[in-house]
């Protein structure tokens, strides 16, 4: 059953640019306390740059991919959801997505910066690096194609400039209704970014076709970018990362963290805007179930991999993966399967899926046992290679916790601002949804 | 040459809109512009829309792409001929990896600047005729007539439900 918006079609502009007007008066006051916890992590990042990633801790033979590696995985990871939302959803014609699908773009483009952060501070000397980039030059080297880390760079760059387009373009008929609706510099502004729009037949009429053309390629990005990310730890010989289930298991996962992360930022804002017409109650209850689909399927890749860890036979896995359970990282891994893969289960409870404070709480569990899943896959691994010589105890010191925290205050403040300047809800698409009005009566709905 | 004049026409309910495009059409009225807050496909069906060519444009923006990285891709191992992983010079497989990534780039890329000049954007100001009804709760016909058939098209959007009719410049 899709759900019912209890709004009319002549107060959604209303109703979804008040959000743009009326900030809470603590808005700048936490904005400025994020600001903050991000120059802190900037701090960080420039303390690493004068010393280098010693000062991280990284020492050889030891474990060399640190959280600034499972940060980046964790940070694509979320930034799946807002393509599947916004463009699987579509192509399935999944009317629920309608009020959550912009918030969740937004999401998407904010998490990929964060995440092409997190390569590029571990590249050591992040200055050069656009030797990344294949482009003729003086020094006449090139990329290796066939690298899993060129294939990374493709993939979110790619990602990110799709997203970026895919947002953009929905954005416009919107930019255009707040161009109407502004006057002064406002409307100057807005009326640039809109382009000109003025919803003519034939405007409709090209960007809807296009609109559908993005989102069946945005949906093949969805599935490739978190392929590509695992083919990182999949395609070299590591025990705990050599695995053909990597693909589906990461894509599961991000989706997964990505929907919790949603639900996150979704519940508190919904309350805080006052939009609860727009956003109701049955939308949040659908996310919550798609949330038991993929927390089940991450608990099966779990299974699986232990399985084939043992039927190998292979003494390399089957160590690392004893190591997994009962090592000194083994209450690592119980918490994640506790909060990632049980507490989703709960949502089987209808007073969980629909109960907004639960939903909240769920989420954030959700999110801390993702988090500390990349931390298992990427850090325990590394610390029980082949040769007990590489074994080794890793934990993260300040300046990679304060990056962490920098970023995460950066996520929030951006999405902050973002709800601050631009409708968080696609007016247009919620109009649509919210049915036409009829001379003859009754509301006109696309079929 | 008869001068021609046009007015636009607003609405409220989107099925007096419809059927009064539909007549206007029938009978054989410029209809100059139409504007809709919300994508209504009964409006390019009315105006006989074909297909839209963004579809060929994504189309060639995305062999283009995928064609373009590849040879990148050659080019620059050609260039080192350096055995990688033992595996042979020009690896085509792990290609698929970077075709993939090229063809979406530019497609998205081409799809989204056809649809941007396809649909006569950017462009400084707004159609004549365009209000800020029309991207709130309203719906609008642009309608050229000469000065004798005006006086009918003005009956057919009045009877038809038009709460307002504006004459519009150029």
């Amino acid at each position: 059953m899709e759900p019912e918006l209890l709004v009319k079609f002549k107060d959604v502009d209303q109703e979804i640019l008040g959000t743009l007007w009326r900030p809470p008066r603590f808005f700048w006051f936490v904005a400025l306390l994020l600001f903050l916890g991000l120059i802190y992590g900037l701090v960080a990042w420039g303390y690493l740059i004068a010393v280098g990633l010693g000062g991280a801790g990284y020492r050889p033979p030891g474990v060399m991919w640190g959280i600034f590696i499972s940060n980046f995985v964790f940070w694509i990871g979320i930034a799946h959801s807002g393509t599947f939302i916004s463009a699987i959803l579509y192509l399935f014609r999944a009317r629920f997505r309608t009020s959550i699908n912009r918030m969740s773009e937004a999401m998407t483009m904010i998490c990929i910066l964060i995440a092409g952060s997190y390569p590029l501070i571990h590249l050591g000397r992040s200055w050069i690096f656009y030797w990344l980039i294949p482009y003729p030059n003086q020094r006449g080297v090139w990329p290796d194609f066939i690298s899993p880390l060129i294939f990374d760079f493709l993939a979110v760059s790619t990602y990110f400039t799709v997203s970026f387009i895919f947002w953009y373009t929905g954005l416009v008929p919107d930019l255009a209704i707040i161009r109407d609706r502004t006057t002064g510099l406002r409307r100057r502004i807005y009326g640039y970014l809109a382009l000109g729009w003025t919803g003519s037949a034939k405007q409709w009429h090209h960007y809807a076709m296009s609109y559908l053309l993005l989102a069946g390629l945005a949906t093949a990005l969805v599935i490739s970018v978190h392929t590509v990310v695992s083919w990182d730890f999949a395609l070299p010989i590591q025990p705990g990362w050599h695995s053909t289930i990597f693909p589906p298991y990461f894509v599961a996962g991000a989706i997964h963290s990505g929907l919790a992360m949603v639900l996150t930022l979704l519940v508190p804002m919904r309350r805080i805007f006052r939009i609860e017409n727009i956003v109701t109650t049955r939308t949040l209850e659908l996310i919550a179930e798609t949330s038991i689909v993929t927390g089940i399927i991450l608990g099966y890749s779990y299974v699986v991999e232990h399985f084939m860890a043992w039927y190998s036979a292979d003494i390399f896995e089957n160590q690392l993966y004893m190591f997994r359970l009962t090592g000194y990282y083994g209450w690592i891994m119980r918490l994640v399967v506790l909060c990632a893969v049980v507490a989703p289960l709960c949502f089987f409870i209808r007073k969980f899926r629909t109960d907004p404070l639960w939903l909240f709480v769920i989420s954030i569990l959700i999110n801390i046992g993702m988090w500390w899943e990349r931390f298992v896959i990427v850090i325990q691994s590394l610390s029980q290679n082949f040769l007990p010589y590489q074994w080794g105890f890793y934990w993260p010191n300040w300046t990679e916790l304060a990056y962490t925290l920098g970023t995460f205050c950066l996520f929030l403040l951006a999405f902050m601002l973002f709800a601050k300047y631009l409708p968080s809800i696609p007016i247009s698409e919620v109009k649509k949804e919210a049915g036409i009005p009829r001379r003859k009566g009754g509301l006109f709905h696309e079929e | 040459m008869k001068s021609e004049q046009a007015f636009v026409a607003a609405f409220s309910c989107v099925d007096d809109f419809l059927s009064c495009l539909r007549i206007l059409k029938g009978k054989g009225y410029e209809i100059r512009s139409v504007f809709s807050p919300v994508r209504l496909p009964e409006i390019e069906e009315i105006l006989g829309m074909g297909v839209s060519k963004t579809r060929l444009f994504t189309l060639i923006g995305g062999l283009t792409g995928g064609t373009a990285l590849v040879s990148l891709a050659i080019c620059a191992h050609l260039s080192f001929k350096l055995i990688v992983y033992g595996k042979p010079v020009l690896a085509w497989i792990p290609w698929v990896v970077v075709a993939f990534e090229g063809t979406i780039l530019l497609a998205s890329l081409s799809s989204f600047v056809s649809w941007v000049f396809k649909a006569g954007l950017p462009r400084p100001s707004t159609d004549p005729g365009y209000g800020p009804e029309f991207s709130g709760h309203k719906f609008g016909i642009v309608v050229a007539a000469t000065e004798e058939r005006r006086s009918e098209a003005e009956r057919i959007v009045t009877e038809g439900g038009a709460e307002e009719i504006r004459d519009v410049s150029a």
